[in-house]
């Protein structure tokens, strides 16, 4: 009996302590870019400053309902990569700290971010928006590739266009802003239905439609084109189209958590994110995005900015709640179910 | 009694003595704080009262010592039970509240009272010392409370009871409390019934629009008909299954049972993904099936139907674990019974064997059912404009614009659903007595099925088996070629890079980059699993044989970590467990009561099934024969469990391995999961290295499965399990 | 009663059980003495099996005490009564041997494995079974199982012995040669035992004492032969027994004895009883004859069945007494269904009891 006892206290106690183990020293990443940049990254960085790194990769989405959860005792120390509108809404409710780390070598777009955000996050990358088309399908069905927006309301795209629902895809909502930027609201969401008779499926996740796109799922899909440059790598018969009306983007973004125990360290991290050094390895993992640093190399294979019309997004505006808000809720009444 | 109090206060006192109170940082098991166990963070509590100053944390000490003094003091048995149980729930009481009051950031209450006291600087959250010190408290408040004459006066019962009720409490009410609540808030963090019942009866989640020809149905009722579907076929597949696997002689039956058991050791999406790849517009049946047939290709996988085919595949087998063990406890006699009152075997099928086994279908049923609600991987890639609670309320906790609220209320709406079949389940089995188990030996041999029953159940059981042949071979294939779905030339790259492994200086090395997280997988699941099981028919054992106020509300407590979906959970850990007095996140341990404790239903239902299965004469035979409760569970009632017991413990460990929802929030780079790692390769496009690991986790699981079941293996009820040879001449009276 | 507080006694004062609103127990109190074998009898649903329960730990009494060999154990699980009970079902653990059976409640109770196997095999051998140890429950038929299940509980050497019912799923033939040996093991170990039956035969048989109970009290407590012959109601008379039960009126009530009238004639019967008017005489199907005279205490009627059975003749009959069951000895030339007859009582075998409905 007593002996049974004992062992039953022993089990249940070592049970609930066998893996009891707490933050050691060292820096505790979040990153929302590739599973490979996240990876590369980690080893540059410990290997230029001997700085350990615990790093995971989650999506920008969950980092974000993480963070705020964590709110007041975070575990993460550094937010890295991802869309930026998530770090902003961080940085707006105070979840993230100014890193007071020097951009001075950043293009312009980078540092508007930090000036927006109160250095709260800052510039990374560049992702701008496109069209892409499957070759093989839209020969198949004999249908001409489209070169606008405005081409994608063309009835003969009929069940071909698929594009992400902008209630859980920050890509849809860049490209729902852009169309408002480009064309004027009222405008923007007359084309908006237009396009949404052409839409098979609002996808949940914003790279689901290249990828459906890429395997002939759909005949065309809207996302960002460095996610389509990755796949056209891959051997995907996948054409990548610059809308001529102009385009916007997204900026990726690199935080430092509100209440961080390892400031110092993270701030390491941040200079290091920032530095063209760490920019110009991006390609060697198929990242193809357009870097923040003026100095780091831009990957061949990545869109040329200078053939791109981009626009001159405000990110002020359309990152904010309110306008979000508005937004979506328009969406959902005047867009969404006009699918079917 | 006395005895057994007295070991509990012992043991209580040795946590709070010897062992550190709060969280070490180094962790327990490396025992680094016995070198310093003065300091701040390594001293037991005694010495946190002696030497730091927190006064508060005698209360346990206080409690334990005036326990044993009522002990020895109060002569009257009943009387001595009575205080005991009052300074225990006393002692207990204080402890948690102290933790909650007093946090991180010091007392968050009684700042006059504990101003210029070392409460001003906080604590961290409890640790060893902490948990072996309640554990002592509450056993000695249960034991006392079995000296008050309750449940019978078995002190392991009431001590079983207590500790499951605790557990459930704070690793299922506690947290999910925390995000429920915010159904009922207003942005303002004001409550508002009113608002929640307007944001419950929101006709965007009630709409019926799909059912009346008006465009398409609110995730309430998508779910709900979908749950229905699922519930509804994966029994009837599983019972399919079942029948033939123990009832026939099927000639490959150890084929069948794989097949029938890959779909749920199979990561979240890869089914989905094998599925596009074989129903998808440019699928590789779509295409056959458009050259041959002409069919035109369509996008129909992506709705209702793709789903429910991909449901059905992952969770049919649930159904089948649930009811072999039913299938098989069906006592011979009473079918020989029916045969000698001259029913042929399709009436002594009909009426005798599948009203025996209700519990068993009910149970089938409602797993399916709740599985189907909280599922989230197939939903998400194969749902088009289908739109399910699960990943509605995933994306109003991770999409663009975050929703708190709404999830919140999406996820009651689930638990109602959840609450209505659970109820529906009750009232279908009714109180009727099942046992078919008794104590008296039966040599019967069972009925073989009639020819139309056996026939249904090929032909409904093998075109599927075939399928999911199909489905993992595509899988395989998948693995092996370079760019699935599209380059299809033969390569072991993805293999290489997720399980290469390197000769460094004579030492092997693991370098391949999926290792890390399926050792960290193989270990948390491997612990979660036997707690799991254990939890989990501990609680079936407690609901079928004992009886004690509050069992309905129990019974239905513990299936709501279950019915939540895994997101909800994940977010709730996360907001209950970020803090002190339980801090736990960044740990393994909150992965591991994750699993436990979302896992253990599965445990609860197929115990239940089981155990009532069982004639409650054998565990009365074992007391009265002087087995203490403990040792008629272990050597009774243990063995006879045997197929549930392999259900649970294989359910457990291969549901730690696949699931994704939940850990989303909780892993850490440290502690990285299998299929948080496929996930995020099957976001970054990266499928053939997914789905290699996907390949190699599934033989995993498969050999973890088989070796389970030579070990625990079958019940040796009868010598042989013999099956009636099917055909004329095999008829018996 | 005999000694209520020595080793073996069973003791209940006042036990009361209830479950929710029902009463399966009412305030009800007797005494066993050790050594004695007392049947619980009674239809089903009178209370026997939750008395037995109650002994066994199985359940907890709502009011009152119980005491087992002077000891309250109230309070006390079924684990730490020194009790045993055989199960109707047998409750043999279908997992284990049948030696592992009968050994288990000694390893559970610390005795070595050796130890235990040896005492087992004693156990198997009391009961007959030596030798069958190592096979399975089953493997044996049901009488073996039976005394699989009895060796089980004889090897703890308990304080009282508890038999659910044991001998309800055996054969006839069976039945009897089981219970002699019940008895036989019972007696030589000086067991106290309760044994819960529905058979009155059986319990007749192997009692010391019968304590039949009836809508969840006890009806009357005696030894065979009491209950027999002292019947103290209808229902005891017609269930311990085979009974005719004849509406008559008491007329006139002596010190020895009373006159009644029974169909249209008067008797004077040699026994007491309490009051004038409606009651009821019990006839033993044994006690009655059968004649072609007519004469005093003679009653007409006609043969309905005649049912020979070798070593006696049954008769239903039915006349001025109502519908009676008579059994008589074989005779050279039995009466047949339909002949005219006399019923002959014998007023001295008569008994009289209350009138009252005996369907419970």
């Amino acid at each position: 009996m007593m002996k049974q006892h004992f062992l039953a206290a022993a089990v249940l106690a070592s049970a609930l302590t066998a893996a009891q183990q707490t933050t050691a020293e060292e820096l505790s990443i979040v990153c929302s870019n590739e599973q490979d940049w996240c990876d590369l990254m980690t080893s540059a960085f410990t290997d230029k400053t001997g700085i350990g790194v615990s790093m995971v990769r989650k999506s920008t989405g969950e980092t974000l309902a993480q963070v705020r959860a964590e709110a007041g005792n975070p575990k993460i120390d550094v937010w890295w990569g991802g869309t930026g509108d998530p770090h902003l809404i961080a940085a707006a409710e105070g979840l993230t700290q100014p890193s007071t780390v020097d951009t001075s070598e950043l293009l312009g777009w980078a540092q508007r971010m930090a000036d927006i955000s109160e250095g709260r996050t800052i510039g990374i990358h560049l992702g701008v928006l496109g069209v892409a088309y499957n070759e093989d399908v839209l020969k198949e069905k004999g249908i001409a590739p489209p070169a606008c927006w405005k081409d994608l309301a063309d009835p003969q795209y009929k069940g071909e266009i698929q594009v992400a629902n902008p209630n859980s895809s920050g890509t849809a909502y860049t490209q729902l802003a852009t169309l408002v930027q480009v064309f004027g609201e009222d405008e923007a969401f007359k084309l908006l239905r237009e396009i949404g008779k052409n839409v098979n499926q609002y996808t949940k996740s914003g790279s689901a439609p290249s990828k459906a796109a890429a395997r002939g799922e759909t005949g065309i899909s809207i996302g960002f084109m460095h996610d389509m440059v990755k796949l056209a790598k891959k051997g995907f018969p996948l054409k990548i189209v610059s809308p001529c009306e102009g385009t916007g983007y997204e900026v990726g973004g690199v935080s430092i958590i509100n209440g961080t125990r390892n400031f110092d360290a993270a701030k390491k991290f941040v200079e290091f994110a920032l530095s063209a050094e760490a920019q110009s390895l991006g390609p060697q993992v198929g990242v193809y995005n357009v870097p923040s640093n003026k100095n780091a190399t831009l990957p061949p294979e990545a869109p040329d900015p200078s053939t791109i019309k981009l626009i001159d997004y405000d990110f002020a505006t359309y990152g904010s709640s309110e306008t979000r808000e508005r937004l979506l809720k328009r969406w959902d009444e005047e867009v969404k179910g006009t699918d079917n | 009694m006395k005895r057994i109090v007295f070991q509990w206060i012992a043991t209580g006192l040795a946590g709070f003595c010897l062992i550190p109170w709060y969280m070490t940082d180094s962790g327990f098991w490396r025992f680094r704080w016995l070198g310093d166990l003065t300091l701040s963070e390594n001293a037991p509590a005694l010495l946190q009262v002696l030497l730091h100053g927190r006064f508060w944390l005698a209360g346990a000490l206080i409690a334990l010592v005036a326990a044993a003094i009522v002990q020895i003091a109060v002569k009257s048995p009943v009387r001595a039970a009575r205080f005991t149980a009052a300074i225990a729930a006393a002692g207990l009481a204080w402890t948690m509240l102290q933790g909650l009051i007093i946090v991180r950031s010091g007392p968050r209450l009684f700042h006059d009272l504990l101003a210029n006291t070392p409460a001003e600087t906080g604590q961290i959250g409890f640790g060893a010392g902490a948990a072996v010190t309640l554990l002592g408290l509450l056993f000695v408040l249960t034991t006392a409370i079995s000296g008050m004459g309750r449940g019978r006066g078995d002190a392991f019962v009431t001590g079983m009871i207590g500790l499951i009720v605790s557990l459930v409490g704070i690793f299922v009410f506690y947290p999910v409390v925390h995000i429920l609540i915010s159904a009922f808030q207003t942005r303002t963090g004001l409550f508002d019934l009113a608002l929640f019942i307007s944001r419950f009866f929101d006709p965007e989640i009630w709409g019926i629009g799909c059912l009346i020809g008006q465009g398409g149905c609110g995730p309430a009722i998508n779910s709900l008909i979908l749950a229905i579907a699922t519930g509804a076929g994966t029994t009837l597949l599983g019972l399919a299954f079942a029948l033939i696997f123990t009832r026939t002689q099927f000639i490959a039956k150890p084929l069948l049972r794989v097949l029938s058991v890959i779909p749920i050791i199979t990561p979240p999406f890869v089914i989905g993904l094998a599925l596009i790849l074989l129903f998808g517009r440019t699928g590789a049946a779509t295409e056959l099936f458009s050259d041959i047939f002409g069919i035109e290709k369509s996008r129909w996988l992506y709705s209702f139907w793709g789903i429910y085919i991909a449901q059905m595949l992952s969770f049919t087998p649930i159904a089948f674990l649930v009811l072999i063990g039913v299938v098989e406890g069906v006592s011979p006699s009473m079918e020989e019974a029916s045969q000698t009152l001259n029913a042929n075997r399709w009436q002594t099928f009909v009426r005798v064997t599948l009203p025996l086994m209700r519990p068993g279908l009910a149970a089938a049923f409602l797993l399916g059912f709740i599985e189907s609600l909280a599922d989230f991987g197939n939903p998400l890639v194969l749902g088009g404009n289908f739109n399910v609670l699960s990943t509605e309320i995933y994306f109003s906790i991770v999409g663009a614009v975050a929703n708190p609220a709404r999830a919140a209320t999406l996820a009651i709406v689930l638990l109602a659903l959840t609450l209505g079949a659970f109820l529906a389940q009750r009232r279908w089995v009714g109180t009727k007595s099942y046992a078919t188990v008794t104590g008296k030996a039966d040599s019967g041999v069972h009925v073989g099925l009639s020819a139309g029953v056996k026939w249904v159940c090929y032909l409904a059981a093998l075109p599927w088996a075939a399928f999911t042949a199909i489905v993992y071979s595509m899988i395989i294939f998948g693995s092996f070629v370079k760019l699935w779905g599209y380059d299809h030339s033969f390569t072991l790259e993805h293999y290489i890079r997720a399980f290469g492994t390197k000769i460094r200086d004579g030492v092997l090395k693991f370098s391949g980059v999926a290792w890390d997280s399926y050792f960290t997988t193989l270990k948390i699941a491997s612990i979660a699993a036997p707690l799991t099981a254990l939890v989990g028919l501990t609680t079936a054992y407690l609901l079928v044989r004992q009886n004690f106020r509050g069992k309905s509300a129990f019974e239905f407590s513990t299936m709501l970590s279950f019915a939540i979906p895994g997101t909800v959970i994940g977010v709730s850990y996360v907001l209950a467990f970020n803090f002190p007095p339980i801090e736990l996140t960044g740990t393994a341990i909150i992965l591991i009561v994750v699993f436990v404790f979302r896992n253990m239903p599965v445990g609860v239902r197929g115990g239940i099934a089981a155990m009532s299965q069982l004639d409650r004469s054998l565990d009365e035979a074992s007391i009265t024969l002087g087995a203490n409760t403990f040792t008629t569970v272990r050597r009774v009632i243990a063995p006879l469990l045997g197929p549930a017991m392999v259900a649970a413990l294989t359910y457990s460990f291969v549901r730690a391995i696949t699931s994704v929802s939940a850990v989303i929030f909780l892993y850490t780079a440290k502690h990285n999961m299998a299929t948080t790692f496929i996930v995020g390769r099957v976001e970054n496009g990266d499928y053939g290295l997914a789905i290699a690991y996907s390949a190699v986790l599934i033989v995993t699981m498969l050999a973890v499965i088989l070796a389970t079941q030579l070990m625990l293996g079958r019940r040796r009820l009868r010598r042989e399990t013999r099956i009636e040879a099917t055909g004329t001449t095999g008829a018996r009276v | 009663m005999r000694d209520g507080t020595g080793k073996g006694s069973v003791v209940f004062t006042d036990v009361v059980k209830r479950y929710g609103d029902v009463t399966a127990l009412k305030k009800l109190s007797l005494s066993i003495a050790p050594g004695e074998l007392v049947t619980l009898l009674g239809p089903s649903g009178c209370g026997k099996t939750t008395m037995l329960r109650l002994i066994a730990g199985l359940e907890a009494a709502t009011e009152g005490r119980i005491f087992i060999g002077g000891e309250d154990v109230t309070h006390l699980s079924a684990t730490y009564r020194r009790v045993s009970m055989v199960f109707q079902s047998y409750a043999l653990f279908p997992h284990m041997s049948v030696a592992e059976n009968v050994a288990y409640g000694l390893t559970v109770s610390g005795m070595s494995r050796a130890e235990a196997h040896a005492k087992a095999e004693d156990g198997l051998k009391m009961v007959g079974l030596a030798g069958f140890g190592a096979r399975l429950p089953s493997e044996l038929s049901g009488g073996q199982q039976q005394r699989v299940a009895v060796a089980r509980a004889i090897v703890l050497e308990p304080e009282v012995l508890l038999l659910d019912e044991p001998l309800s799923n055996l054969d006839a033939k069976l039945r009897r040669r089981v219970r002699e040996e019940i008895r036989q093991i019972q007696q030589d170990l000086g067991l106290t035992t309760v044994y819960v039956t529905h058979d009155q035969e059986e319990a007749m048989a192997v009692s010391d004492r019968i304590i039949v109970m009836r809508n969840a009290e006890i009806a009357q407590a005696g030894s065979p032969h009491d209950l027999y012959q002292r019947p103290n109601s209808a229902f005891i008379a017609d269930f311990i027994g085979d009974a005719n039960l004849v509406n008559c009126e008491v007329l006139e009530v002596g010190v020895q004895t009373c006159r009644v009238r029974v169909a249209g004639q008067e008797i004077t019967l040699p026994v007491g009883f309490a009051a004038q008017g409606p009651a009821r005489l019990v006839l033993r199907p044994h006690d009655l004859s059968l004649t072609t005279e007519p004469g005093p205490a003679r009653f007409p009627a006609s043969i309905s069945y005649a049912t020979y059975l070798g070593s006696q003749i049954q008769y239903t009959i039915h006349g001025k007494l109502g519908n009676l069951f008579v059994i008589a000895p074989p005779v050279h030339t039995p009466f047949r269904a339909g002949d005219t007859v006399h019923v002959a009582l014998s007023p001295e075998k008569a008994m009289l009891v209350a009138d009252e409905p005996i369907d419970t």
